[in-house]
């Protein structure tokens, strides 16, 4: 593979020219990816990856069909949608399709988060409220507005949160504060919600909207429990409110057996604005907002133009309309279905193996695996999860870690994932885990006592090291020295593994 | 007349490159390994390994197709249509060479930046070169938007204040935060926010100091130095002042020299930092420099410097650059900074693409030429048709002023639209901008020819001559240029009985008030 700099140039150049927040993965061992093909990625050394992270490339990556769209379109026509023209009507047509009927009216954006800034206008605009009601551990994208409602972004940063901001429990039935022995997880986590409307509406605030990720991927996978969109909507709507379903991670039948991870709540759950954006274009920089008539009636009531200068373009719809083709033609949700399931089992069975396993949870290609120092309490293994990263790279699969305790393994893959590859994932992670279990359970019988800072008492930000360009940064979390004691675990670990 | 290919000025190395440059050695550029777009006889590889002939070779090579190897123009076929820049295609609609490399690398990989990758460090390095030494880092995104959003951010990060100064008129993007600093859209919406001050617009045409005033330049600085002292009186602490360096939307402006350095030191000594927005006129456009930043003076350098648009010739990219100390500044908050498309390997090699086009066809060189020429022509066409109340421009950015009355130059907005749709009808795609939706903005792709332009100006002669005979719907439509230049200015009084007198015509339908502005 010819390059055009060595791996350590290319270091040194982007340490010198690329904005040192933009963090690389394996921060301690960066890999340059030059090739990837389906769900394989390929390093500077032709090492071959399978890819478990990259949900962005929906329907594999380099697809032939998506990629010779883009080049016909491309050499005919790459303007702006000021003009008529037949690919932007033709997608938001199909994508029309994919939804419940009353959301049809599309606005093309770029990125996921303008798709959510503009739900975010839209709602605002429909009867004049400014407030916003969001989850705990939110992501919802990288602009101002938008770290204002991501509780995942304002709370690590020096933000505080803004008063037009209401934050509610996440549904989180294994790590929240209702869990799966709970006889109505959905009610009870909706009624935060309620508690949350009733109390801004006594101090005379009124709530535009209520939003989510139809499931949290920042979060830690987390998959609501079934009824409680339903019953948020009733009290959002109650208010005035809007419900916006952020579809941006989890959209275009990840879930298998729907092509919108907020059907799985039923049909009697329609949210009022639906955002979608990554894997859309498969790469490609696309996104789109699909509302109601009567909300895109009122945004353009204002008479204020709305104008996106690349939203919509010919050769952006023409490469939607080709992700969209490709999902159909190859049965990706159908594989899915049938891969995500099958995936989950043989997660299941490494579950009843591992200790550190404790919560296996998906849904079709949407896979999390809650990493556990302890069962009973569900301690996140910070540490061990990143260790468990690492080790999984060496043995060329790339899988990410998130949630706020950056202890859960994400799996969220290229569709085209076969049984294959759910098999090898599986069987690495295996042999990982079990060698770092023996290690953890030979280190407990050593010299490491029960009660070491990072056992008895987790910091609310665990360390980004994972991200991070691997300089400590002290200003992080106060717990800093108890995460590098944690941090440091897996050296420990690898030392005595050579041993 | 100037022929095609003619130029007035010397063909400068576009790129803007550095004074003494960077040294002989670029990093990790090892001894004979050429840099991606430089020309030459000898064959280089592309990351495939494949042997990719140069420029000069590519006609000849096998398999190549001649277009390859000469400068991009339409072919006969072709009607020459000329839109002001919307899609932002600078080098050209369609252009094959970037084309063809969005096509090689999207059939490669495109990913996130979480990898490392060298397009996207090769494009920040070849931004860089045309940039002033300490505008060296760079965040990669899908939008101007995107980029005047993480713009705000940084400044607040690093200056540890809230407040924005804008201009008038101003347009800096669609997101919530951008609608906020831009009054263009704040004032028909939410209104002005506290933290937003507003200085007047450096326009010395229609502005409160004009082409007559002593040092336009200086008094307009004054008015920001005026606005940030009330800010400061009120307790409040500067950000930023943002501006497009030349701005679009509040009429094709050309801020007057010495201006923006004035600003930038009474924003820098009230804590703040300049923001140049070059998301409309970057790349080349205004012929001289390659940022239109540049046209303010050798020693002017922004904090930060948004660009995009014409960036990526239509395909989506943005870009951000600014100093190491405030990208430490941003980084210190340890919150992450992720966009999930921005400096991907296609979104990076189709600006490389583009860079290497705007270098090998001289479009910098070719857009002062044409420009010159364009501006020109129309100030004939000023002498010709009193409804021109102003001409301004730079490279090919151009505006055209249009005007009911010569002394209150009031602007010609009905006319305006008029103007526009009877040149759609001739097969030329043109829009207005300013307050007043009467300035013609001029701002085509960069291989806009000297034909071309000379085809434009013919056809407005022909429409404003047509415009004199029958609207005849205000005073400047209905004065001889002679007449123009010699009668007393009429009173506004007589304009409003024009529009409703059968004996002078009135308005086709056309022209009706459902005229949108047209912001590109």
């Amino acid at each position: 593979m010819c390059e055009l700099y060595s791996k350590q140039d290319t270091l040194a150049l982007r340490r010198k020219h690329i904005g040192p927040s933009c963090k690389v993965l394996y921060a301690a061992d960066p890999i340059k990816i030059v090739r990837a093909q389906r769900q394989y990625m390929f390093d500077e050394k032709g090492e071959r990856y399978l890819d478990c992270i990259n949900n962005v490339a929906h329907v594999g990556h380099c697809h032939p069909e998506v990629v010779k769209a883009a080049l016909k379109q491309m050499e005919v026509l790459n303007t702006n949608s000021r003009f008529l023209h037949d690919n932007i009507v033709e997608y938001a047509k199909r994508l029309a399709a994919t939804l419940p009927e009353q959301l049809s009216v599309c606005y093309f954006t770029n990125s996921g988060s303008e798709a959510n800034d503009l739900a975010l206008r839209l709602a605002r605009q429909f009867r004049g409220h400014p407030d916003v009601v969001t989850l705990e551990h939110a992501y919802h994208g990288h602009l101002s507005s938008l770290i204002e409602i991501s509780p995942y972004k304002f709370r690590k940063g020096k933000d505080v949160k803004k008063e037009f901001v209401h934050v509610a429990p996440a549904p989180d039935i294994y790590r929240g504060k209702y869990r799966e022995n709970h006889a109505d997880p959905a009610s009870a986590y909706a009624d935060e919600v309620k508690k949350i409307i009733e109390e801004a509406q006594n101090r005379g605030r009124k709530i535009a909207a209520f939003i989510a990720e139809s499931m949290q991927s920042c979060g830690g996978q987390i998959i609501p429990p079934a009824g409680y969109f339903q019953k948020v909507a009733e009290y959002v709507r109650g208010v005035g409110g809007v419900v916006i379903a952020d579809e941006v991670q989890v959209g275009f039948g990840r879930v298998g057996k729907h092509f919108w991870s907020f059907q799985m709540h039923g049909k009697d759950f329609v949210p009022d604005i639906v955002t979608m954006g990554k894997p859309m274009g498969n790469g490609h920089p696309m996104a789109c907002v699909v509302t109601t008539k009567e909300i895109a009636e009122a945004f353009s009531s204002s008479g204020m133009e709305y104008f996106n200068t690349y939203g919509g373009n010919p050769v952006s719809s023409a490469v939607g309309l080709a992700v969209l083709d490709v999902i159909e033609n190859e049965d990706l949700q159908g594989n899915a279905t049938r891969v995500g399931t099958y995936l989950t089992e043989l997660l299941n069975r490494q579950k009843a193996k591992h200790t550190l396993i404790g919560d296996v949870r998906g849904v079709g290609l949407f896979v999390g695996i809650d990493l556990v120092k302890d069962r009973q309490k569900r301690t996140p293994a910070t540490a061990e999860a990143q260790h468990v990263i690492y080790k999984m790279k060496e043995n060329r699969v790339l899988l990410s870690a998130d949630g706020p305790h950056r202890n859960v393994l994400k799996i969220k893959p290229p569709m085209c994932f076969t049984e294959e590859d759910a098999k090898f994932m599986v069987d690495q992670l295996d042999g990982v885990l079990t060698v770092l279990e023996e290690a953890i359970g030979a280190q407990t019988e050593s010299v490491v006592p029960e009660n070491t800072p990072c056992r008895t008492k987790m910091p609310k930000e665990a360390p980004s090291e994972l991200l991070s360009d691997g300089t400590p940064d002290p200003k992080e979390n106060p717990g800093q020295k108890r995460n590098r004691l944690c941090a440091d675990k897996p050296s420990l670990l690898s030392k005595r593994l050579k041993t | 007349m100037l022929g095609e290919g003619d130029s007035k000025t010397e063909p400068k190395a576009p790129g803007g490159r550095r004074a003494g440059g960077r040294g002989p050695e670029r990093l990790g550029r090892r001894a004979g390994q050429r840099r991606r777009g430089e020309h030459d006889a000898a064959p280089r590889a592309d990351f495939r390994g494949r042997r990719v002939p140069s420029a000069r070779q590519a006609g000849a090579g096998p398999g190549r197709s001649a277009r390859f190897s000469a400068p991009w123009r339409p072919t006969g076929a072709e009607r020459p249509r000329r839109w002001p820049c919307g899609g932002g295609c600078s080098v050209g609609h369609c252009h094959p060479l970037v084309v063809q490399a969005a096509h090689e690398q999207n059939q490669v990989l495109n990913t996130n930046s979480r990898y490392l990758h060298d397009n996207i460090v090769d494009y920040a390095q070849r931004l860089s070169e045309t940039l002033p030494e300490k505008l060296c880092v760079f965040y990669f995104l899908n939008s101007g938007s995107e980029a005047n959003d993480l713009a705000l951010r940084l400044a607040r990060q690093y200056t540890g204040h809230w407040d924005v100064v804008v201009l008038d008129h101003a347009y800096h993007g669609h997101l919530s935060s951008l609608i906020d600093i831009s009054p263009y859209k704040f004032r028909g919406l939410d209104g002005q926010k506290e933290w937003v001050h507003v200085a007047p617009l450096p326009d010395t045409y229609r502005g409160p100091y004009r082409e007559d005033h002593p040092n336009p330049a200086v008094a307009y600085a004054s008015e920001v130095k005026r606005v940030v002292s009330s800010v400061q009186e009120k307790g409040r602490k500067i950000a930023a002042f943002f501006a497009e360096s030349l701005p679009s939307v509040g009429g094709q402006i050309i801020p007057p020299a010495g201006y923006f350095p004035e600003v930038a030191e009474h924003v820098r000594r009230a804590g703040g930092v300049f923001v140049a927005d070059e998301i409309q006129v970057g790349f080349g456009r205004v012929g001289k420099h390659f940022w239109a930043f540049q046209l303010q003076g050798e020693d002017f350098v922004p904090d930060i410097v948004t660009m995009g648009k014409s960036i990526g010739n239509g395909h989506p990219v943005a870009c951000v650059a600014t100093t190491q100390a405030v990208a430490r500044a941003f980084e210190a908050t340890g919150v992450e900074y992720f966009n999930t498309f921005g400096g991907s390997p296609v979104s990076c090699a189709v600006g490389l693409a583009v860079l290497d086009v705007l270098e090998k066809e001289q479009l910098q060189a070719h857009a002062a030429c044409v420009g010159s020429f364009l501006m020109e022509l129309l100030g004939q066409q000023k002498a010709k048709h009193p409804i021109i109340g102003d001409i301004r421009g730079v490279g090919l950015f151009v505006g055209v002023d249009l005007i009911k009355d010569k002394a209150t130059r009031t602007p010609a907005t009905e006319e305006a639209d008029y103007l526009v749709s009877r040149l759609k009808e001739n097969y030329i795609l043109l829009s207005t901008d300013g307050p007043g939706r009467n300035v013609l903005k001029f701002k085509p792709p960069m291989c806009f020819s000297l034909d071309n332009a000379q085809h434009v100006v013919a056809k407005l002669d022909a429409i404003l001559t047509d415009m004199e005979e029958k609207m005849r719907s205000c005073e400047t439509l209905r004065l001889q240029p002679e007449a123009a230049l010699l009668s007393p200015p009429l009173g506004e009084c007589a304009l409003l009985l024009v529009l409703g007198d059968p004996e002078l015509g009135s308005l086709p339908s056309a022209v009706a008030p459902s005229f949108q502005t047209f912001c590109l």
